[in-house]
């Protein structure tokens, strides 16, 4: 079992005084908070913090913890171990997820308080009718999936009690209808697939948080979505009938005379499935030149460049 | 499927939070739900998410509701912004790359 400094984890001095403490816990729980914080391990830091802080708030815990990082061993000795079979009350941190470090010195599961149906994925471990908790979990889907009505297998980890009362977590496999036009950061709700009821009460739900996996070719802005067509110049500038792929296929598009870099143009209803209608198709022009030229292309290029009346920075001499 | 929206009540249940709460919460403009009166309010699956989120900033970095409402509209405006940076960075590459 892992050794925890808590007072480093808070970055504070051994000696520090209960305002500095809560000083530093305040700074670091905003910091690693996961619904605040982008940083990866969030989740795991914020525990830790939150553990941290747990311990050195409370005066009593502080020295009994204090005791054990000198001695190396809890304060069994002492007064039957009363800390050991205590549970915290009250508390609102509402982690239940403490290290066995933690448990190893004061036993029990952690504070309780946090109401439940809470998501980051603890549970607790009262023994009366509880509603079972609720898990969210990411659902990634190709675009081409959005379009129809689709069937998906999923697996989630599912926070399970067994007869002697621990919850350890066991996987599920669930087929799970996906409703054509789903948005990306959409939530489906399936009722009674969470985590299983204690007692009478039911059973949490299972919400599925959408994800539109990136496409190579396409980019999604709401229901439209964008592709980059590359153009030679010669088609660029005398118009041409192009092959573009769209979801599902692939149309033909009429490229006009003089058309332009980052020019946009329309193809209606190619795009994503909305409630109603489809959105569309934007192709995004993007003249490329040929990698290589041999002389007789490069006579030609010189031919056009000195016939050519074009100033391309025209605007720079104004 | 089943049903993505919720009445007061059963939001109540499903976040095991009391109604004065909820109430609290409504009032502050964090959720936003249909309906005039918390007897025909009607809440779609992101408000359960935003209220729990709202919920634990509430208790774990002890927030008033107010700074919460405002802490809320900022990481969604923030989650925007990531989103549409992260788009926008996608079509530039393929502009610019190959």
């Amino acid at each position: 079992m892992e050794f925890k400094d808590y007072y480093k984890i808070l970055s504070v001095a051994e000696d520090a005084d209960s305002k500095a403490i809560k000083t530093a816990y305040r700074k670091l729980a905003r910091k690693y908070h996961p619904d605040v914080s982008g940083h990866q391990e969030a989740e795991e830091k914020f525990k830790e913090v939150t553990e941290a802080y747990e311990v050195l708030k409370d005066p009593e815990k502080r020295a009994q913890y204090d005791e054990f990082r000198k001695y190396g061993e809890p304060s069994s000795g002492r007064e039957d171990g009363r800390y050991r079979s205590r549970q915290f009350e009250g508390d609102s941190s509402g982690f239940s997820g403490f290290s066995d470090f933690f448990s190893s010195i004061f036993g029990g599961a952690g504070p309780s308080g946090r109401p439940q149906g809470q998501s980051y994925g603890f549970t607790s471990q009262q023994a009366f009718d509880q509603r079972g908790q609720d898990i969210e979990t990411d659902m990634p889907i190709f675009l081409e999936d959005t379009l129809t009505d689709t069937t998906k297998t999923l697996s989630y980890q599912l926070p399970h009690r067994e007869a002697d009362g621990h919850t350890r977590e066991i996987n599920r496999t669930l087929n799970v209808k996906i409703p054509a036009g789903v948005a990306n950061g959409e939530r489906i709700r399936l009722k009674g697939q969470g985590g299983q009821g204690i007692g009478s009460a039911p059973n949490g739900d299972l919400y599925l948080r959408i994800r539109l996996v990136p496409h190579p070719l396409f980019d999604v802005e709401a229901h439209n979505l964008i592709i980059t067509v590359p153009l030679a110049p010669w088609e660029a500038a005398l118009g041409a009938s192009i092959e573009v792929p769209t979801l599902t296929g692939k149309i033909k598009l009429t490229i006009p005379a003089n058309s332009q870099t980052g020019q946009r143009l329309r193809i209606k209803g190619k795009g994503l499935v909305r409630k109603q209608g489809h959105g569309d198709l934007y192709a995004v022009l993007k003249v490329v030149m040929p990698d290589t030229a041999d002389d007789q292309i490069k006579t030609q290029w010189q031919q056009l460049a000195d016939s050519a009346a074009f100033d391309p920075r025209k605007e720079w001499r104004k | 499927m089943e049903s993505q929206y919720f009445n007061f009540q059963e939001l109540c249940t499903i976040t095991a939070l009391p109604s004065q709460t909820i109430i609290e919460i409504v009032d502050h403009g964090i959720i936003e739900p249909e309906g005039s009166d918390p007897e025909s309010w009607l809440f779609n699956t992101r408000m359960v998410s935003v209220t729990r989120k709202a919920i634990r900033l509430h208790n774990d970095l002890e927030i008033e509701w107010s700074g919460i409402a405002l802490a809320i509209s900022l990481l969604e405006e923030l989650e925007e912004i990531r989103h549409e940076n992260q788009q926008l960075k996608a079509q530039l590459n393929r502009f610019i790359v190959g």
